[in-house]
């Protein structure tokens, strides 16, 4: 084990290359830009290609490439190249091809403030790219420790269910300092439970059978097996076709291979619940930080809180928000996304702080539970209104 | 299904659902022609396409692999899949104008200046002809088609002072030639060098769509005389430019637009490297130094 004391960007290079990695494209963009220039000085040497890209949507083509090659690979971005993500990203869901993706999110619109925290794509992860008819799997690290685990996992969900994996960081996690350990190899790496599976091909013809179970390798090109995958729906041998019931056998897989096994996806941590608390913070990234330390001081304060730490974003986690409860959602944008899909799965009393471009305060989480648990808005937001 | 279709194709493509007197099949068939006078197999190279016609009509026809991009991405993909696949396993792309020289144009011109082992067969209709006959990149001067109803005055990639293939020349390519669908063996051999080439190639096939181009820029549906025009427009040999404006049997456009005609434009396999052996060269020298080998993730 190696222990180093570095950034979430380099924790994430040093996972990948712990995976594996086979081949890395990016494009610079602050605050995801160390993570391509650690790949560049690091991966080779452990045996994998990196290419510059000529921009975003070139860089998340060609991983999807190398993989269709039967490379290991990953493309890395913020907000601004997200977005030019969506082309290649409905290919890569369309095709079945497992990329692992990470989103250093900044605070937006357009370029906002290329070095501030922003948690402005959490919809937009969700819905990476048009035509809907698929699920999408996110993982929110807090932390550079969690950031170094996850991208190991993001790889193996990635084969596992044939799809990308998004890791939704934030500038804080990837740019934050962190002690973090590093297994010397897929097996110390597997004690720690943290499995390092063999990468697979299909060996055809039936390339896309119309079935809702995980772990069907995904096509390999150049090896013979005459593989096909385009961005048409496919039969399940890969030909294009225009019939309908082979759209819905798609669908039906890209939905169902995701939401039937979610059990594999689903990552929380919770905080403070055992005696099911009315008022529970709501949170995920590096916002949960903060309302870890909030709901601890609240409950020193007399006053009934738990917190709840999402650390897998989608599919969404219904169940953790019953409708019972009170929930104060906290994030880093000022028009509120989680807050909308707890407020749907709770259906429930639903409150909202929004800080932008940085975290909330301990002293301003403590005084918006005082306001919630007063039956207030929270006064913590100059300027806001109660509804969001 | 004739002879080079059994060998080389799938039964459950052919025929394919392109109408009838379009030009395509007989640069699918150059191409063909091409593979088989290199004596290479189903399993030498991956088939890939755009979207289009020349896409659309091409997909999962051939034997082997295949693989199909969104519009104009399909560069950027095989870009990728060039870093995976070993030198010895060919790549071919088949796509269309719109997909190369205007969607998709950024992507082609950085394959070019990374001179990847791609052999890119652009099968160009002149326009936008599967979304029913908009004009295209590569569309002649003063066409009527359904998105220029008054004749096409916006310059083109192909005119008479601009020319795709040097834009490509100076990028980086290392072979480049033009035909028409109805070349004979020049125009295989051309495929053939272009396989051959150890770096980015670019076959650009001009061929009749008779049903848009054909029927509405040309007014003309008969099929003698569109290929009269054709022949016209684009030369009758190696560099030579068409004839003059106006004269073709086409009452809309003139033909004397060619900056280049037909043939060889560019050739030069081995001047500059391909940088994907290059990558793979030093990374595995690097790995070596490490006393390691290839990444342990990828696909035994
Ligand atoms: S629309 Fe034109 S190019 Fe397309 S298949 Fe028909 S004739 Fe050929």
């Amino acid at each position: 084990m190696r222990r180093l004391f570095d950034t979430g960007n380099a924790a994430i290079t040093e996972a990948a290359i712990l995976a594996g990695l086979g081949f890395y494209s990016g494009y610079p963009i602050t605050p995801a830009t160390e993570i391509a220039e650690n790949m560049s000085r690091r991966l080779p040497p452990a045996g994998g290609y990196y290419l510059q890209a000529e921009d975003e949507t070139a860089a998340f083509h060609m991983a999807i490439g190398a993989s269709l090659g039967g490379l290991r690979a990953m493309t890395s971005t913020s907000g601004p190249g997200f977005v030019l993500y969506a082309d290649p990203y409905g290919w890569a869901i369309g095709s079945e091809i497992p990329v692992v993706v990470v989103n250093a999110q900044r605070v937006g619109p357009v370029s906002g403030i290329t070095g501030a925290p922003g948690q402005g794509e959490f919809y937009l992860s969700r819905y990476p790219t048009h035509g809907g008819n698929f699920e999408t799997i996110v993982l929110a690290p807090e932390g550079v420790r969690e950031a170094f685990s996850m991208t190991i996992e993001a790889f193996r969900l990635a084969e596992r269910f044939r799809t990308p994996v998004t890791i939704l960081a934030d500038q804080l996690v990837t740019d934050g300092w962190e002690a973090f350990e590093v297994p010397e190899g897929p097996g110390e790496a597997e004690a720690l439970g943290l499995p390092i599976p063999a990468r697979r091909a299909h060996p055809g013809p039936e390339f896309y059978p119309p079935t809702d179970e995980i772990d069907v390798p995904p096509v390999v090109l150049g090896r013979g097996t005459g593989g096909a995958c385009s961005d048409w729906t496919p039969t399940e041998e890969g030909y294009d076709t225009e019939e309908v019931e082979a759209q819905m056998r798609h669908a039906f897989r890209l939905v169902y291979k995701i939401r039937n096994n979610r059990g594999l996806i689903d990552r929380s941590e919770l905080l403070l619940m055992e005696d099911d608390p009315g008022l529970v913070l709501v949170s995920y990234g590096s916002p949960s930080r903060v309302a870890r330390s909030a709901a601890r001081e609240a409950r020193a304060r007399g006053l009934r809180v738990g917190a709840i730490s999402l650390k897998s974003l989608w599919p969404f986690q219904d169940r953790l928000f019953p409708r019972h409860r009170t929930h104060l959602v906290v994030e880093l944008n000022r028009d509120g996304q989680l807050v909308r899909e707890v407020q749907r799965a709770s259906g429930g009393r639903v409150h909202f702080l929004g800080r932008c471009g940085e975290l909330p305060t301990v002293a301003e989480l403590l005084e918006a539970l005082g306001d919630v648990a007063a039956g207030q808005a929270p006064r913590a937001m100059p300027g806001a209104r109660e509804s969001w | 299904m004739d002879r080079l279709s059994r060998k080389f194709l799938r039964a459950r493509k052919i025929p394919g659902t392109a109408c009838s007197g379009c030009g395509l099949g007989q640069v699918h068939k150059r191409i063909l022609l091409a593979i088989e006078g290199l004596g290479l197999g189903k399993d030498d190279l991956v088939w890939g396409t755009g979207i289009g016609c020349a896409g659309r009509q091409t997909f999962n026809t051939w034997l082997g692999d295949n693989f199909a991009g969104t519009h104009g991405r399909v560069y950027a993909l095989a870009a990728g899949l060039r870093m995976a696949l070993p030198r010895e396993r060919r790549i071919v792309l088949t796509v269309g104008d719109g997909d190369a020289f205007g969607i998709g144009l950024k992507h082609l011109l950085n394959c070019a200046r990374r001179n990847l082992d791609l052999t890119v067969i652009v099968a160009d209709n002149l326009g936008f002809q599967s979304t029913g006959g908009q004009y295209g990149p590569t569309t002649p001067p003063g066409a009527v088609t359904d998105s220029s109803p008054y004749g096409l005055d916006e310059a083109g990639w192909l005119g008479p002072d601009l020319d795709i293939l040097e834009i490509l020349r100076a990028a980086g390519a290392t072979f480049l030639a033009r035909h028409l669908s109805l070349d004979g063996q020049g125009s295989v051999e051309s495929v053939k060098a272009a396989i051959l080439n150890p770096g980015f190639s670019l076959v650009h096939f001009i061929y009749p769509c008779v049903t848009h181009f054909g029927a509405v820029s040309l007014a003309e549906r008969d099929k003698g005389r569109v290929l009269a025009w054709f022949r016209e427009a684009f030369g009758d040999g190696p560099g030579e430019p068409g004839g003059g404006a106006g004269e073709g049997p086409g009452p809309r456009v003139g033909t004397g637009f060619l900056k280049f005609g037909r043939g060889v434009f560019h050739s030069a396999p081995g001047s500059r490297p391909d940088y994907s052996e290059q990558v793979k060269d030093w990374t595995r020298k690097m790995a070596r130094g490490q006393g390691g080998g290839l990444a342990t993730g990828n696909t035994p």
